[in-house]
């Protein structure tokens, strides 16, 4: 047990050298009922930022789904955030603590869900990280400061497209149906007005004093 | 629940601690590792996909979470597949706890990463993956960069953060170039609506009209008109 810990250790000191000032990209995962997706924030006071979108869903009426819900929960258990019923929102909040934080995507219905979400822990050094660390100037501060500001940035960014995925998706469908449900409705008509003709024909096939019996 | 607490908890204060030596160690601002666990159902696959444009860096690392749970003896084995939107396949390895794939994109779509338990996993519970997923701006290396432009510290800072701003003036463009895409696509879809209303009114009364041609001749032979 003790090797194990050792190399999740070692593990975590390679990831963190290999990734100095990582990013994640926004991934999408399909939610059938409930997906939880984990972060590890490295420092109380750090600010978690984020955004997601359902952006492929194949509901015939879109009034039918009633979005999704989203929840927060912070690494002692409590729920830190929660949004019921949207189709895609913008959260943000200060963590209360360092640890492990949950972020579940729950869908009410058994129609799958595609979300793409996107999450980013911010930490800017404040005076008690530079009192510890000589390396660290002032400039590192503003610098940090400058770096969240344009991750914010890319962040809105992420979410915009998003959201444009999501449009495009029902643009698609919509030139679709129009096309295929108006070519359907005039090969439907003609067959009616056929069966219209067949049936006019078959009333007039046996000679008219016959019916007059 | 209490054992994997104090666990974690050791788990986290060494972390803490090689935080800090990291930062002593290099002279850059604080390194923080943003990958995201994902848990891996027993049964069925987890797939992540995200859509990417064409010419981009795409990095990953992947390893199994270690539980400290007395009743797992061996780590949980998975299998990881990853592929382009045209079906093709870019990674593909059965039966690891660990692994990493990069590969530039070269065609534009969704691309999916999928991962599965192994066979041979029969306890009932599924494995948590740490998934470190990097495109574009976040899969640079920076160490290079450094390196060939002998650049250290506040410099190579601000070096990432013009970099961020080319990428963010990129991605600016290609939401652009999207929504003029959208754009037409709208336009062509309202234009279709138009045409295809007219035209449905049109073959309403062209069948109304054979219908009668068709019914007076059939009529005329029959003798009854």
């Amino acid at each position: 047990m003790e090797v194990r810990s050792e190399k999740k250790m070692w593990m975590v000191l390679v990831m963190v050298t290999l990734s100095l000032v990582g990013k994640i990209s926004s991934l999408s995962v399909t939610v059938n009922e409930l997906e939880c997706v984990y972060e590890y924030v490295l420092y109380e006071g750090d600010t978690v930022s984020g955004n997601f979108v359902v952006v492929d869903h194949d509901i015939f009426w879109s009034s039918d789904h009633p979005g999704i819900d989203f929840t927060v929960t912070s690494p002692a258990g409590n729920v830190v955030q929660t949004l019921k019923g949207v189709s895609g929102d913008k959260f943000d909040f200060k963590a209360p603590r360092s640890g492990m934080y949950k972020f579940c995507f729950h869908n009410p219905y058994s129609t799958p869900e595609t979300v793409s979400f996107y999450i980013h822990v911010g930490h800017i050094p404040n005076e008690h990280d530079l009192a510890k660390d000589e390396h660290l100037d002032p400039v590192n501060v503003k610098i940090a400061e400058l770096r969240e500001a344009l991750e914010s940035v890319t962040a809105e960014q992420k979410y915009l497209k998003a959201r444009d995925t999501r449009h495009r998706h029902t643009n698609e469908s919509t030139q679709k149906r129009v096309i295929f449900y108006t070519l359907g409705e005039y090969l439907l008509l003609s067959i009616a007005s056929g069966l219209q003709v067949i049936y006019i024909r078959q009333l007039f096939s046996k000679s008219v004093g016959y019916n007059r019996v | 629940m209490a054992q994997n607490l104090t666990s974690r908890g050791r788990a986290v204060c060494s972390v803490l601690v090689l935080v800090v030596l990291v930062l002593f160690l290099t002279t850059n601002l604080v390194p923080v590792t943003e990958a995201i666990w994902l848990t891996i159902p027993t049964s069925g696959t987890k797939c992540v996909s995200e859509e990417i444009q064409n010419h981009v860096v795409v990095l990953a690392d992947y390893y199994v979470v270690v539980d400290e749970a007395p009743q797992q003896y061996r780590t949980p084995t998975i299998s990881v597949k990853v592929t382009s939107p045209y079906g093709n396949n870019l990674h593909h390895v059965e039966n690891v706890t660990h692994g990493q794939f990069a590969f530039t994109t070269t065609e534009s779509g969704s691309y999916l990463a999928c991962f599965w338990l192994d066979g041979e996993h029969q306890e009932g519970v599924g494995a948590t993956l740490n998934l470190d997923w990097r495109s574009g701006i976040a899969a640079r290396d920076w160490d290079s960069v450094a390196k060939k432009q002998k650049v250290e510290g506040v410099e190579l800072e601000l070096i990432k953060l013009e970099g961020a701003v080319q990428a963010i003036h990129d991605n600016l463009n290609y939401l652009k170039d999207r929504e003029a895409e959208m754009r037409q696509v709208s336009e062509s879809t309202n234009s279709k609506v138009a045409w295809l209303s007219i035209m449905s009114l049109g073959v309403c009364i062209v069948v109304s009209a054979l219908q009668l041609w068709h019914l007076k001749t059939y009529f005329r032979k029959k003798k009854l008109i």
